[in-house]
């Protein structure tokens, strides 16, 4: 049947991210059995992060409420960045219109950027 | 593409952004309601001007162009400027977010427009957002504990009411393999006779639950009375009679297209509607007996009006098309609108003096307030459906549709209501007009209110008196693509 076809990809795709994992967790594993790595460990190599700030004191702190604003236009202009992308590439084939389509969705996004401003909410007050 | 189609939707957004821009620059907060209620005008227009150009789609079938859907966008941005212009007054108590509040009136109509007017699934899920999300917000609007309350109630019922209307929407994607309206009707049509399917019927079930808490429908009712009484008042005017009507345009439109046929089909969810249409009324109606509060009678008022619009679904399904049921739908939401929009904007006039929405202060208005009075009155005498008044017509029409589909049983129990109905709806009119009064002080009120009542009860008077004319415009109008 066509309507199960289409997700035959799908199923390709989770078989494909299924056997990576699985590789790279076995990969190590099958190497140091073989003898070909070596185990050198150090203070450095067991922290936290290898490169990052260890956390000072407990993580569940709250946090100032204040940051979901910053969230929020986050959000908005990541939304923005992912419609981009596959707009820039398909640009040449749209034409004028897909050029008019997103001026006005970015202007749009813009007006909710300014009014965000406008009203203060990126003062940290 | 032909954007003049889209053309009402259009002006609304624009506006909305105008409002936003103009709200951070001028101080004078007036012109703010004025320029909103220029831009649903100018939508109306446009949507007048598209009357002609019927029976076209657009963006793949997303956007469905047709009398029916032309009928709503004339209606929602008619009723939002009633609700603007009954606001100016209550508008004083925001103390900040003026400009929000008009902009947000605005992109809500945007989403009933858009609800009304298309022909697919995944557009139909985010114009119900788009009105929903702005409905969440102006509900809690007046950032009282009261108002608060309500809006995180409207908002969590609200979220798990769309996240079942989803699971219904994504079933029936899976079982038909599309998600427009036409596919899905032929696909559920090639089901032919072979037997019902359960997993159609279960997303069937979801859908009219996602709906049925917009119409406020039993058992998805109880988020009314809290939401209605702790709203600003205006915003509970355009959440009984815009946010429903929007909810039953919806759904007319996917039920007439997308589940007519089979036969067994229709017949199904024809009588699942007169018996959720039966228990809608009852209850409504027996718990508004006990209310003290307007607003909140009002509320239950607007839960048993919605169980006297189903039955004109129930008309449909059971004809196996649109026809008497579906012109009955629209003019019951026609002429519910604009009574229950004069009765509201009263409300709102009185209240805002008052502060006070307890019946028991409605004692003597008649001679506090006249015009109030006499528009308060209308308003009730038309929702109970009494001769002279556009309710009257709109309950015939209505009951007519479901007497000749067989559901004689169903029109006793809508009598029998009505009957009850007129119980608590006249007790606030002989409260307002036998009573005397417990102060003597009028009750004044702002030009743009007056001109609001004025509207509204000339449009109750209207349709009591001269049907003829919005009859036909509805007949026009029940032509669905």
């Amino acid at each position: 049947m066509d309507y199960w076809a289409g997700y035959g990809s799908i199923a390709l795709f989770l078989l494909v991210a299924l056997i990576f994992g699985l590789i790279t967790i076995i990969l190590p594993k099958v190497l140091k059995l073989l003898g070909l790595v070596v185990r050198k460990p150090n203070a450095v190599k067991y922290t936290t992060y290898e490169c990052g700030m260890e956390t000072i004191g407990p993580s569940w702190v709250q946090f100032n409420f204040r940051y979901y604003i910053f969230a929020l236009l986050f959000l908005v202009f990541d939304v923005l960045v992912v419609f981009l992308y596959p707009w820039a590439v398909s640009l040449r084939g749209g034409g004028w219109a897909a050029f008019t389509a997103m001026a006005v969705f970015i202007a749009v996004l813009l007006t909710g950027f300014l009014y965000a401003w406008k009203k203060g909410a990126l003062e940290w007050r | 593409m032909n954007w003049w189609l889209l053309s009402p939707e259009i002006t609304l957004v624009a506006f909305a952004v105008i409002i936003i821009f103009l709200d951070l620059a001028i101080q004078r907060k007036g012109i703010l309601a004025a320029t909103s209620v220029i831009g649903l005008l100018v939508a109306m227009v446009f949507a007048v001007g598209l009357w002609d150009k019927t029976g076209v789609t657009a963006l793949n079938g997303m956007l469905v162009i047709d009398r029916f859907s032309l009928f709503f966008q004339m209606f929602f941005p008619g009723v939002a400027a009633l609700v603007v212009l009954g606001s100016t007054d209550y508008a004083s108590r925001f103390s900040r977010f003026k400009g929000e509040y008009y902009a947000l009136i605005l992109l809500a109509t945007t989403g009933m427009m858009f609800l009304a007017s298309t022909g697919e699934l995944i557009s139909i899920y985010v114009s119900l957002e788009l009105m929903s999300l702005s409905l969440y917000a102006l509900t809690g609007f007046l950032r009282d504990p009261k108002s608060g309350e309500a809006g995180l109630k409207y908002l969590l019922l609200g979220a798990v009411a769309s996240a079942v209307l989803l699971y219904g929407l994504a079933l029936t994607f899976g079982i038909t393999g599309t998600t427009h309206l036409a596919g899905i009707a032929a696909a559920v049509k090639g089901m032919g006779n072979a037997g019902e399917n359960p997993a159609l019927l279960m997303a069937i079930a979801f859908i009219i639950a996602g709906f049925g808490f917009k119409i406020a429908s039993v058992p998805f009712q109880m988020w009314v009375p809290d939401v209605y009484e702790g709203a600003p008042t205006p915003i509970t005017a355009f959440l009984s009679v815009a946010s429903k009507a929007a909810g039953f345009a919806v759904l007319v439109r996917v039920f007439t297209v997308a589940f007519l046929s089979p036969g067994w089909l229709s017949q199904d969810w024809a009588m699942l509607f007169a018996v959720l249409s039966a228990v809608t009324m009852t209850l409504g109606n027996i718990v508004a007996l006990m209310q003290t509060n307007i607003k909140r009678l009002l509320g239950y008022s607007s839960i048993a009006h919605a169980g006297y619009i189903m039955l004109g679904l129930a008309a449909i399904g059971s004809a196996g098309g649109g026809g008497l049921g579906q012109n009955g739908i629209l003019f019951y939401l026609a002429a519910y609108g604009i009574t229950n929009l004069g009765a509201f904007i009263a409300i709102i006039a009185v209240s805002h003096r008052l502060d006070s929405d307890l019946i028991s202060d409605y004692a003597g208005m008649s001679q506090r307030s006249p015009l109030l009075a006499a528009a308060l009155a209308l308003g009730l005498i038309s929702l109970t459906g009494l001769p002279v008044s556009a309710g009257f017509w709109a309950k015939i029409y209505i009951f007519n549709s479901a007497v000749q589909e067989g559901f004689l049983w169903l029109v006793v129990i809508a009598l029998l209501n009505s009957v009850i109905a007129a119980y608590y709806y006249l007790r606030i009119v002989k409260a307002m007009y036998v009573e005397e009064p417990t102060s003597k002080e009028s009750v004044a009120s702002s030009t743009p209110v007056k001109v609001a009542l004025v509207v509204c009860s000339i449009g109750v008077l209207y349709v009591g008196l001269l049907p003829g004319a919005v009859l036909r415009l509805i007949e026009a109008a029940s032509i669905l693509l």
